[in-house]
Formats: C-alpha cells, structure tokens, sequence
C-alpha cells in the first residue's frame, strides 16, 4: 500500500485527472476517516482492515477504468500508480488467472498467515462448509477466491 | 364496452375538438391525442357519449400510446368497495389483455377458536366463511365467527398501522403446489389448497376487506371439490359490475410495466439528467445517492440490474467523451496549445526563454501552428493576466454569450465547453479555480437546448428518434407514476373505510355486551338475548 504523495511534491496530473478527481478524494478522506479512528477497542489485528479495504477498493477502481473500462490514458494511469493511488503489485496479481478478485497481498504471502499456508479467504466457497463464514486475520476479507 | 363491435360510418364522425388529433396505434386502434394536455383516449373527443369506436378484440397494450388511451377509460374511482389493488408499481397495464373476472380463493385464514372453520380471501378481496368438515361456504360470516374474525381484522390493521415489516413473513408452505413466496404488503399470495390448519394468522391481508356482497341475501353453498369453480362462476355473475373498475389488472406473474429495453433506457436517462460523471464508481453514486428518489431509479427492480445498466451507460459515455475531445483537439490545436499556456505562461518569462524551456512539449512543436502565432498569443495572453479580474470576467461573459443556444445551454457541462470558447485567449485568462465555478453559474442560468424546430437546426434522423423515444418512455412512466399514485390513494380510502367498519362493529359488539350484563339483572332482557341466540342459530343451521 504506497502512500500517496503530497501535491506538493509532484508534477502536475496528466489530462483525464480531473474526471476522476472527485472519486479519488472521496476515497482520501475516507482512507483518513480510517486512519484518524480510534482503535482502542477493538482487537489488534482487526484495526488494519478499513484501511486494507478502502486501499482495495481505490485499486480496483483504477484498475477498472484502466484496464476494463480504457476510460484513461496509459500516462494518467501511470501516474495514479506512481503516486499512490493504486496499488500496482495488487494490480499485477489481479491479472493472473486465478487472483482476479484477490483482497490483499498479505493473504498470498503464506508465512504470514496464522495457518502458515494461503489464507482461509482464498479458498473457494465450494471448498468450505456450507454456511462456513470466513473472515480472514489479515484485511478481513471474507472471501476472494476467482471462482466465487 | 370494449368488445363493441359497433361500427360507425366514417360520414357520422364529426370534427375533433382543437388540439386533438387522430392517430393510429401499429396495432391498428385509432386513439387520440391532444398535445398540450397529453391526454390520450379511444373515445373520439366531442363525439355523443354512446358513441365507441370499433375496438377489434384482443388489445395490444404493448404499444404504450395504445396502453395510456386504454387506462385512460378508466380513470374514474371504482364505485364499489370490493377489489383487491394491483398497487406495488407492476400495474401490467401494457401487455396484458383484461382479465375474464372470474373469482378465485386466493388466500385464507384460520379462524382461531372455532376449529375448522376458515376465512377464505378471494383474488377479487371477497371472502366468506368455510367449514371444511360440513363442506359449507357462507358469504355472510356467522354471527358465532364474528368476534374472533373482528380479532383478526383488528390485528391485521394494527399491523397495517405501526409494524409494516411484520408483513414480510412468509406464509407457511402447503401442498405441493404452492410456491413460497416472499410477501410484501401488496404482493398477493395465492393459496390454491383449502386445507386449513389453523396457523395462518392471515397476515399480509391488510388490502383486502369485506364488502357489501351482492350474494349476501343468502347462504351459498360449496362442496370442496369445484369450490374454485364456483366461485368462479359466481365472480362471472358480477362481471358486469367488474368490468366498470380498473381493478385488477394485474395477474399472477404480471408483465413489467415497460419492456427491459424501456426500463433501461429510463435508467440512463437519468443517469443523463443528473450529469452523472460516467469515470466515478458506482460505489460512489449509490452513496450519494441523489438519483434513488427520482421515479425511473426503480423501473429497474434489481441493483444488478440497476448496475448492469450503469455499466453500459459509463462504458458508452466514456467513449463519447473520448471521441468528442479526440476530434476538438484535432479541428482546432489552439485549443491545447492555449490550455498549456494557462498551466505554463509566465510574465517572468519572455517568449525565448519559455520556448526554450518547453521546446519538447506536444503544444510547443505542433505543426500545425505557426510559432508567431504561438509568440503572439504568448505575448497576448501574459497582456491580459495584468488587466483587472473584473475584465477578465466581462470578457469571458462576452466571449460566453457569444456562443449559440444550440452549442450552450444549461445541458451543458463546464468541462466539456464549445471549442468556440476553448480556443480564445479570454477562455484561458482567468485562473480556473475562479473562472470554473463563473462558467459553470453562467450555464445554470442560461435556457435548455433549443429544440431542431426552434433552432433552424438540421438535426439527424437518429438525435430526433433518440429524443422522440425518450418522450414516449416519459409519457409511460408518467401514467405508471399515475397509476400507482391513484392505487395508493384508493388504497388509503379503503383502509380508512374498514377502520370506520370495525369501529362500528366493535360499538355494536359492546352494545351487545351490555345487553348481555343488563340481561343478567333483567330477566326480561335476558329471555329476548336468549331468544336472539336460538334465533340466531336455527338461521345458522339451516
Ligand atoms: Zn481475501
Ligand atoms: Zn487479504
């Protein structure tokens, strides 16, 4: 999850930013809503997982605009990458057959994990008990396996 | 009326009355129209009122001009109370052709402390009595059934009144036949088997209510078996009288109101009047969402569906955007030199020292400009970042005004602006942060696009069918909006008379209480109370 650069310190959008300005702020307010909540309350593990998720959904919409939608040019979206806005290792698995939906990068990383082996979200809903609810430790996802 | 086959001669029409006009459906009905009321109706206006066109049977309701004239016929508040409301939006009023009336149970109730009686709900919101183990149907409830079918109403409405979610219960499962269904307050639930146990609270009754029963003067009669024959026969018997309401138009598995197509054209069309940018996400509309109170935001009923049509909308926007800005950019490349030139020019710098700087920038090399005039708008363009913002302003004011209606309007959005506009230095001479918000107050206040008549304005035949289609999709949404507006209110009337019903036959029930404790310290009273229950009962047993 790269940080997003100051405005400052960077150069100047490439055309097609401000179609989708709005979107990206929303997304940096919510992110520092997650950010600035306090988690005294709540269990160590689970305090990273609004963040995780909002991260999730700010690739996924770049990606989607990129590569399913082509609503914006190589160079905005290079820019977006270069800038924090998505996450381009996250992306770069979205695009290998069987990580199309894939929450986070934690939950490929096996040694990770509490069972030293790919996390309980990965595994397809046919694989589990029916009724199973899962919640993986890492980003709370609840499944995100390509074939769900 | 509508199976007339009364056929005028053309010489007995007279003229239509101003305003109207004759037109005729693909299906071949002549209705007629009048613009400015948009009014619809099969009945010639101005014609004697006996007077019908010939309707050749069976209507097409598919056409919605042919589906408006139709309901238009029945506009008029029923004058019976009896009817169940095809209230819920799926009016079917397209597509359908009316119902034969013919009556059916439809659902029923267990009525609690009288085991087996049952108080079966007809498709038409009729009921009656049943008791399975003697095989007989009263229309009139039996004084005995009384108190505890008062309980059930009064439950039913004290649901109707303060807990509406406890009508999303699901009616328990019987027979084999009966699918389960999830109820919703208008949905009605058909029960084909008249086995009666005893559970069935008969909620999700609240529309229905007893009425006046023309068969009321007398007991009827059913054996279980053609217990649904019958009614049907005896519903056949008040068709007349049906035939005067527009109740009912709806069926088992009505037909949505608009074909898919319709439906999703509306969606976008909303999607396009609520300028809704197509690169934001659909996250973020649903959370905002500014377009779920307008009407055409459930025409679609599912949010997959709601989602699916978003997606294509985005996708084919998108492309157009794209389009229009490749093919600006290509007629006039001012246009991004000068954009460069607001992000860029300087008054630090002199021309010489900004082409070196930008030598290798697109706007700076493109061939199709000459660099004097690259220099001279560079010149001009830094002149005019001296002048004072309020003329500034009044030039972008003049420049604004000087586009046609046609290329700005309060359609327009302020980022997609006439390269008319783009392409002048006064465009780009006030910083954005002022100059956006200015444009965009200017486009709120100006008029809409003038229409190709109005405008002098050649339009293609696609832009008048696209609008000429969306019109037609208004006008049907408008009357399904109509419809269900009108279901509603009658749906009220009816609840306020039943309400007003049950107040009355709760008084009376107190009434007879007293009588019953007066009866106790009078023995005359006492020995009438007596001889009203025997008189009661023999009436009962005969
Ligand atoms: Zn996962
Ligand atoms: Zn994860």
């Amino acid at each position: 999850m790269p940080a997003i650069r100051p405005s400052s310190k960077r150069k100047a959008p490439p055309d097609g930013f401000s179609d989708i300005e709005e979107d990206l702020l929303v997304f940096g307010n919510k992110m520092k809503d997650a950010q600035n909540t306090p988690t005294d309350n709540i269990p160590k593990h689970q305090a990273q997982w609004p963040i995780f998720q909002i991260s999730h959904q700010r690739s996924r919409y770049i990606y989607e605009l990129y590569y399913e939608k082509e609503a914006i040019s190589k160079k905005l979206y290079e820019w977006l990458l270069k800038n924090g806005y998505a996450d381009a290792m996250l992306i770069a698995k979205w695009k290998k057959q069987g990580y199309e939906k894939l929450c986070c990068l934690r939950c490929v990383q096996t040694k990770e994990t509490n069972f030293n082996s790919t996390c309980i979200c990965r595994v397809p809903k046919a694989g589990l008990k029916d009724g199973q609810d899962v919640q993986c430790v890492s980003c709370g996802c609840r499944g995100c396996a390509s074939s769900d | 009326m509508l199976k007339s086959t009364y056929k005028p001669s053309p010489g007995a029409l007279q003229p239509l009355p101003p305003g109207w006009t004759e037109h005729k459906a693909p299906t071949g009905h002549t209705y007629y129209y009048h613009a400015d009321t948009k009014e619809s109706t099969y009945k010639r206006p101005g014609a004697p009122p006996s007077f019908v066109p010939q309707q050749p049977p069976p209507i097409n309701l598919s056409d919605p001009n042919v589906a408006n004239a139709f309901m238009a016929q029945y506009n008029a508040p029923p004058l019976q109370q009896h009817g169940r409301g095809g209230f819920g939006g799926r009016g079917g009023f397209q597509n359908r052709p009316r119902p034969q009336p013919t009556d059916k149970p439809r659902s029923k109730v267990a009525i609690p402390g009288h085991d087996p009686w049952i108080l079966v709900y007809t498709k038409y919101g009729r009921r009656f009595a049943y008791n399975p183990a003697k095989n007989a149907s009263y229309w009139r409830i039996p004084e005995k059934l009384m108190p505890a079918i008062l309980e059930l109403d009064q439950a039913r409405i004290r649901r109707k009144a303060g807990l509406e979610d406890e009508e999303e219960e699901e009616e328990e499962e019987e027979g084999g036949g009966n699918q389960r269904r999830r109820r919703s307050e208008y949905e009605e639930v058909e029960v084909t088997d008249d086995e009666g146990d005893g559970d069935d609270d008969g909620e999700g009754h609240a529309k229905r209510q007893r009425t006046e029963e023309p068969g009321a003067d007398g007991p009827v009669e059913f054996t279980e078996a053609d217990i649904a024959a019958q009614l049907a026969a005896m519903g056949a018997d008040y068709g007349d009288e049906e035939m005067g309401s527009d109740e009912d138009w709806e069926g088992e598995g009505a037909d949505p109101p608009f074909s898919d197509e319709d439906a999703r054209a509306l969606f976008k069309d909303l999607l396009d009047d609520f300028k809704i940018n197509p690169y934001s996400s659909w996250e973020k509309l649903m959370e905002e969402g500014k377009i779920i109170d307008d009407a055409r935001y459930t025409v679609l009923n599912t949010t997959k569906a709601r989602k699916d049509a978003w997606e294509e909308w985005t996708r084919v926007k998108i492309l157009e955007r794209k389009a229009q800005r490749a093919t600006e950019e290509k007629k006039d490349p001012r246009i991004p030199y000068l954009a460069f030139l607001q992000d860029k020019a300087t008054p630090k710098l002199y021309w010489p020292e900004f082409r070196r700087k930008y030598k290798k920038e697109g706007p700076m090399k493109d061939p199709k400009l000459a660099d004097k005039d690259r220099e001279r708008w560079y010149r001009e363009h830094n002149n005019r970042l001296k002048l004072p913002q309020s003329t500034l302003k009044s030039d972008l004011k003049t420049l604004l005004a000087s586009v046609p209606a046609s290329a700005l309007n309060n359609q327009s959005t302020p980022d997609h602006l006439p390269p008319h506009v783009l392409a002048d230095l006064r465009y780009i001479s006030l910083d954005p942060s002022i100059r956006d918000p200015f444009i965009e107050a200017y486009i709120q206040g100006l008029g809409p696009p003038p229409t190709a008549e109005e405008g002098g304005l050649e339009e293609d035949a696609a832009t008048t069918k696209a609008r000429e289609d969306r019109r037609k999709r208004e006008r049907a949404l408008q009357e399904r909006e109509r419809v269900v507006a009108e279901e509603k209110r009658r749906q009220e009337k009816r609840l306020q008379f039943e309400r007003a019903r049950l107040r009355d036959e709760e008084r009376e029930l107190e009434r007879a209480m007293v009588v019953g404790k007066k009866g106790l310290q009078s023995q005359l009273a006492g020995e009438r109370l007596a001889e009203r229950m025997v008189i009661k009962k023999e009436a009962e047993d005969s």
